[in-house]
């Protein structure tokens, strides 16, 4: 009998669609390790990891000694200096809660599309004064000159990444020409072990500038 | 009998009829039942249709209305958001404590502002934690009837909780204090009892899993998903001043004034818009619940006309004329007003029973008759899912939550499943009220 009830599989679908699947990972891993050790991590990978590639990911990622994950906001601050607005796809909580607060004058706006069910004016709420919600079909509004487009990626590997579902629905050969510049921030190191669900792929070409973890 | 005083009363039953059958299209229905409604008036010499809006008591939509944007300030605070996580925090995931921490809440918030307000904003957080822990069919069943029932005790604790205590206030047949002292007490016994009774009797929370790690976990969610939600004090506070001064007006303020209920609503709701413009626009503009406002304005248009025809009148003499002691006549009022709210809605019967109401208010103490009105309004209000408009949001917001149990079957919160509820609820409410009533009136003959 599992020790994590019959719904953590809905309990990690609600965290993942509204704090970002990646800093859901690290959430449920340090929990559970609090809870018990690191023998139900590994039960907790074992669970939801073929499920959750992402997850899969992190918890090796704790199994093999890391109690955090890299945020490295220095580099993505770095990357959008001089613009006057971020346009992010994707919401990263963990990364986002790093990210926002330090970028000054410069407007951030999330794209309010995703795969799971999201309450998108919580997400928002969550950083009030530092972030603005933009629809899919109005974010070209924020376009420009001084305007970066960034979203999160989940590993690399040649000359591929993985990305949100959202983020094909947003780039295309006219988007790449209206924003300044297209980062990537990869919030997960190495490629993903299993074959990578919820993300898809993406070329690492139509990136200016990834963010390596 | 004439042929008005027959068919002006068809008319409004079988309007009030056909909105509880076709709830799709029931604002056409109740349009269409006015407009007939003043055509017979006009046809048979009972009134002309300026006759007819006059008699609209427009006192009580001001309030309506007027309390609708109090509740909708309210919300751009995020305060519901923020009570509803703190509630997940403080219950420390445990299935007994959220059913009545939240009851307990909705049931507080209800008294003070629009309850479909903060349903909509509480109900989607509940929802995710019952998502997180897990939770059966039974569990989601008994949670959920109980919120709703508390949301209605709630909304008839005070005159400005909802439209059967407003209108009360409104039409000035009873003062504010007067109403909130005799009615809160035996609302507040209602809802113990109705919790004591799922607690005791009923132990929704029997058979649910409890794994330790689950419950973490799911606090950990809640948390992480609120880490940064804050109560906007810019609007918060000066809303709160603006309430409290509201409340202390309508408690203070002597009917002799001249400065009703109403204008003190209008007054305090205009300096709370005027403190914050861009988002008191914005509310003014947009948060009209028009719905309502037509609604309410073409059932009293269809009273009025019934009034005018001395229907009420007939009925109210027929009642008090029965050869059993007043005590009795009362005790029948209050339970066929409990039926017919529990078939036809809150709002339809209480604009009717109102009339009769006032004529046995002749013979008997007043406040025994209204609160024991107001408290049978809310216990036909909690028999079915469809007897109040919460209902049916709490459904469509269940479905849309996707709750699934232990075996992953789709969790609902429909018509049937509200019945057992309903059905305790509406025992236990309609008991309190016939019981209270009857204390009032011993009270008022010892004194009287």
């Amino acid at each position: 009998m599992s020790r994590f009830g019959p719904t953590v599989v809905q309990a990690f679908e609600v965290a993942a669609g509204e704090l970002g699947m990646c800093s859901a990972a690290w959430l449920f891993v340090r929990e559970v390790a609090r809870e018990g050790s690191d023998e139900l991590v590994a039960e907790l990978r074992d669970l939801l990891g073929r499920s959750f590639p992402v997850l899969d990911a992190v918890a090796a990622t704790w199994l093999a000694g890391a109690r955090a994950p890299v945020v490295d906001s220095d580099r993505v601050l770095q990357a959008c200096a001089g613009a006057s607005q971020v346009v992010i796809v994707g919401a990263e909580t963990l990364f986002l809660d790093d990210l926002l607060p330090r970028m000054g004058t410069t407007r951030a706006a999330l794209v309010t599309h995703g795969t799971f069910a999201v309450d998108w004016d919580r997400v928002v709420a969550n950083y009030p004064g530092y972030l603005d919600p933009v629809d899919l079909s109005s974010f070209q509004r924020l376009a420009g000159r001084r305007s970066v487009l960034l979203t999160f990626v989940y590993g690399t590997q040649g000359e591929s990444t993985w990305v949100d579902p959202t983020w094909l629905r947003i780039m295309g050969p006219d988007v790449r020409t209206q924003f300044r510049s297209i980062v990537g921030w990869d919030v997960l190191g190495g490629a993903p072990y299993l074959y990578p669900r919820w993300v898809v792929e993406a070329s690492l070409a139509d990136f200016s500038e990834v963010i390596r973890a | 009998m004439s042929s008005t005083t027959l068919l002006l009363p068809a008319i409004l039953i079988v309007t009030v009829a056909a909105q509880a059958l076709l709830p799709a299209y029931r604002l056409l229905c109740v349009s269409a039942g006015a407009a007939a409604a003043c055509l017979v008036s006009a046809a048979f010499g009972v009134g002309t249709t300026r006759q007819i809006l006059a008699d609209v008591p427009w006192d009580v939509i001001v309030l309506l209305i007027g309390l609708g944007f109090v509740t909708e300030i309210f919300a751009a605070t995020r305060v519901f958001g923020v009570l509803a996580a703190r509630i997940s925090r403080w219950s420390r995931g445990e299935p007994r404590l959220i059913l009545v921490m939240f009851s307990v809440a909705m049931y507080l918030v209800s008294a003070l502002v629009n309850n479909l307000t903060a349903l909509l904003l509480v109900l989607p957080i509940l929802l995710i934690l019952l998502k997180l822990l897990g939770v059966s069919q039974r569990y989601v069943s008994w949670t959920l009837g109980s919120l709703l029932v508390a949301c209605n005790l709630g909304g008839a604790a005070t005159p400005i909780g909802d439209f059967p205590a407003i209108l009360l206030l409104g039409r000035g047949v009873m003062t504010f204090s007067d109403y909130l002292v005799a009615a809160a007490p035996p609302t507040l016994v209602a809802l113990a009892a109705l919790l004591l009774f799922v607690h005791f009797r009923v132990r929704p929370e029997r058979g649910l899993p409890r794994e330790p790690v689950a419950t973490r976990l799911s606090l950990a969610v809640m948390d992480r998903l609120h880490r940064g939600v804050r109560i906007d004090l810019k609007l918060f506070v000066p809303a709160a001043v603006c309430l409290v001064g509201m409340l202390v007006a309508w408690v203070t303020v002597p009917a002799s004034s001249g400065v009703g209920p109403e204008l003190i609503c209008w007054l305090g709701v205009g300096a709370a818009l005027m403190v914050m413009p861009r988002i008191g626009e914005r509310i003014v503009r947009t948060k009209v619940d028009v719905e309502a406002v037509l609604f309410l304005v073409a059932l009293f248009t269809m009273v009025a006309a019934v009034k005018r025809s001395g229907v009420f009148e007939a009925v109210a003499n027929g009642l008090t004329s029965l050869a059993v002691p007043p005590t009795v006549q009362l005790v029948l009022f209050l339970f066929l007003a409990g039926a017919l709210t529990g078939l036809f809605s809150a709002g339809p019967s209480m604009a009717a029973l109102l009339e009769v109401a006032q004529a046995l208010a002749v013979h008997l103490p007043p406040t025994a008759v209204y609160v024991g009105l107001a408290l049978s309004v809310c216990a036909g209000s909690s028999l079915f899912l469809t007897a109040a408009t919460s209902g049916p949001m709490a459904q469509m917001l269940t479905e849309r939550a996707d709750l699934r149990d232990a075996n992953g079957k789709p969790l609902r919160f429909g018509f049937f499943h509200f019945v057992p509820v309903g059905v305790v609820a509406f025992a236990i409410i309609q008991g309190i009220g016939i019981a209270y009533a009857l204390l009032l009136v011993g009270v008022g003959e010892l004194s009287g």
